[in-house]
């Protein structure tokens, strides 16, 4: 089949790279030009876990290819994907302006029949929206809008894309159900259900999915919480809840609140959904309240520690992405905790495997960025963990010891054991979890 | 290892026949004489699926016994379990009056070690406390007090008794871990986790459990609510979360809110605690009121259909227990629109196939109780549906057609399939889902 995806963002490009894969000849088209040249040229615009491989055999068996032009990358096209950006709007509703803009231009383009699938996360409703932008300019007969969410996450994002949970297809058309069904197929070998279904309901499913895991998320940093003040250990309530299956064990794990690029962005546009909907989501609401909380209980443990004011203080960081293996920082509790602590007067030095560089671009002036994991921990007054990252997972103890001026860990992802920080003489808060604070006689 | 329970609740009696069916030698003890000298003479006063078999093969071996006298009970105990109520009190914290009472009892019965176990639901301390109740009569060398929170659910009791997704043990004696250890080993042969930790983890886990079940149950009537606004299908919209394996696919299901004795009383006390220790727990506050609101919507869409005074019509009702396979109606969401639709002047007439005798204690004389399912639906205005009891489920719709005169069916648990409610002919009201509006030509 012949392919285009406009937007080669993280979805488009993954999207565009993977239907490649499957033998699909696929164009990719993106406004952005430079982008655009160092794709052609073989450049990988995005940091992502075993895209290179795809990206590179696609290429060079010329399945995929690049263009800044939209009207010559669609027209032999049966499928267009639009993969666009929907971030936020002012309200918190999803800003349709490029995808409606996209819609409107293809308006006058389309010569024969298409599908034209929304990629993007989009609101209810968007489907008809779109069809409205297509047909003031083109022949109802000449295309179908469908809706089709991506679920994929970024780090897996290729593997996501390549064997998927499940797929999620609204249409209403037996035409376009038929494409998208074929174009599907080599994903959903193993069994995994290709869901087909009305439109509004496929928009809302992705809004749903991601607003549960966020629901999931600050309902076990509610529980963090509590244990703190109840001096129950959260890792031990975790496990216990975990193992009910009706539960699960993933995604339990507190911290400091969800970011990215999707979670803060989808959650408040499903509240603003139902807002104009006139309904009063009381859940979701609490959800983004807890979230806003949680941003700062890191920062807040820093303080009670060192006090308010924290000039003279010099904070390492490890970890800077909103999560392990992605150069992401769209909406990273690291960005939040990081204007608290230079708000407070804290000096702050910063190593991240992947994200630096998109860091950099934001934050240069105001923080220090080093090479190492460990030079991050030369001559500062404490060591805050903010990501995940494996590197972080089991690091030599002793050399933290030695480079740290004061023996002081604020872990804001539960990577060590409080047996094992109490052995090394550390002072270390973590998330619900006991202090553990130095034994006596030991000086910080 | 001879064990002795306290309470004979659902809890209590399956806890002591289970542990019989190891080998164990396990005497009950309850206050209430008359269950006892039933459970004596052969009568399972609950009704359990499975429990009848092993209750009668460990009585018949000499295994089970029961009686009224406490001292006689755990003279020879190694094990004493605690399985006695703990109703919310006034104020919705867990009412420990049962639990301490029989503690003071103990303490000065006991001669030599046993350990105490708490299997009933109770707030983060109150091992804490028992120890303080006991320790007030005897050595503190002669006991551990240990929390084991019980997570059977009523209706699978037994099998999840005999293969739990986990055990949960809370404490910090050495002695009482090895004793439950041994205890606890048949039942995990198959790998399923023996999760130690300390006591007051333990007690949260119970609480923390239940209530995320709670929040899940509450976010997808959110979902459904705003499907009926924005004109999605929360069927779809669940299977395409469901897939998703960190949502997964069980109790993912919209309905007439969550009830039984443990949902509501768990997250109402989980509150509670939260309230005592200062933090304000704020998704569980939105999950109570939406579960407050969600109890309300059937009656609401029969309001809506017939106006809100419903004095002359009659009702028919299937279901009455909190859920199916069970003859528990503590907290159902059927008695909750029984009494909303009686204050609005209707007649109801009930069915139910386990739960009648309960219902007819309270309800008696207010409603009728009939004695088949479609009886139930004879002279009615519309047919409520309330518990999803399998024989609901594939009904013989001619006969439906032919005994609902006005075919209005208002459907809590989303049983039936819109489109053949179509084909039928019925006017059909769901959660989450689109209306199906009576045929033009059929008449009302
Ligand atoms: N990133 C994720 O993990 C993820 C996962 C699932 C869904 N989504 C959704 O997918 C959509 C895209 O997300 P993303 O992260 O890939 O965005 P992105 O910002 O990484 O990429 C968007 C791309 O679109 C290009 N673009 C903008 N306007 C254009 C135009 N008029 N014509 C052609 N190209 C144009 C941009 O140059 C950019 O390359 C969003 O709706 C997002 O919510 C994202
Ligand atoms: N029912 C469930 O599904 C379930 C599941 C998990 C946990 N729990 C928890 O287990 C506990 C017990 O629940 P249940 O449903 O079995 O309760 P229940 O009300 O069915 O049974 C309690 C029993 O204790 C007896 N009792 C009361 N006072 C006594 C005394 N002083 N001495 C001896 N016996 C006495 C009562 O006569 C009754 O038989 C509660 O804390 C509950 O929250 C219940």
């Amino acid at each position: 089949m012949n392919v285009t995806v406009v937007g080669t963002g993280y979805v488009g490009l993954v999207t565009g790279t993977c239907f490649a894969e499957t033998g699909n000849k696929v164009i990719c088209v993106d406004i952005d030009e430079a982008k655009v040249k160092k794709m052609q040229s073989g450049g990988v615009p995005i940091y992502e876990p075993g895209l290179n491989v795809l990206f590179d055999r696609n290429t060079k068996q010329e399945r995929l290819s690049f263009t800044t032009d939209l009207e010559a990358a669609i027209q032999d096209a049966e499928v267009i994907f639009l993969a666009l950006p929907t971030p936020p709007g002012e309200d918190g509703s999803a800003d349709l302006s490029y995808i409606l803009g996209v819609a409107k231009q293809l308006s006058s383009m389309i010569k024969d029949y298409k599908v034209i699938v929304d990629k993007s996360t989009v609101p209810v409703g968007t489907a008809e929206k779109v069809h409205a932008a297509l047909v003031s300019g083109t022949d109802e007969s000449l295309f179908d809008v469908v809706s089709n969410p991506e679920f994929l996450r970024e780090g897996v994002a290729v593997d996501d894309f390549m064997k998927p949970d499940r797929v999620v297809i609204g249409t209403t058309s037996e035409k376009a159900r038929e494409v998208m069904s074929r174009l599907y197929k080599p994903f959903v070998r193993q069994g995994n259900p290709i869901f087909f279904m009305d439109e509004r309901s496929a928009e809302l499913t992705k809004y749903a999915a991601n607003s549960y895991l966020a629901t999931r998320i600050s309902f076990m940093n509610e529980i963090a919480n509590l244990c703190e003040k109840v001096g129950a250990d959260v890792n031990m309530v975790r496990q216990g809840m975990g193992s009910d299956t009706r539960i699960g064990k993933r995604f339990l794990f507190p911290g400091v609140g969800y970011g990215g690029s999707c979670f803060p962005k989808d959650v408040q546009a499903l509240a603003k959904t139902a807002e104009q909907n006139d309904y009063d989501f009381k859940i979701l609401k609490s959800v983004m309240r807890v979230n806003r909380i949680q941003k700062s209980v890191l920062v807040e443990k820093i303080k009670a520690y060192y006090g308010e004011d924290l000039t003279g203080v010099t904070i390492g960081m490890w970890g800077l992405a909103f999560k392990p293996n992605t150069d992401d920082i769209r909406e990273a509790p690291a960005l939040y905790i990081i204007e608290e602590l230079a708000e407070a007067g804290a000096k702050i030095k910063a190593f991240d495997p992947e994200a630096m560089e998109n860091v950099a671009k934001e934050y240069g002036d105001k923080i220090e960025m080093v090479e190492t994991q460990y030079e991050a921990l030369e001559g500062v007054d404490a060591l805050a963990v903010i990501t995940e990252w494996s590197v972080f997972r089991t690091p030599d103890f002793d050399k933290m010891k030695n480079l740290l001026t004061k023996r002081v860990v604020f872990d804001g992802r539960n990577l060590y054991s409080a047996d094992q920080m109490r052995e090394h003489g550390f002072y270390y808060e973590s998330i619900g979890r006991t202090t553990v604070e130095i034994e006596k006689g030991v000086t910080v």
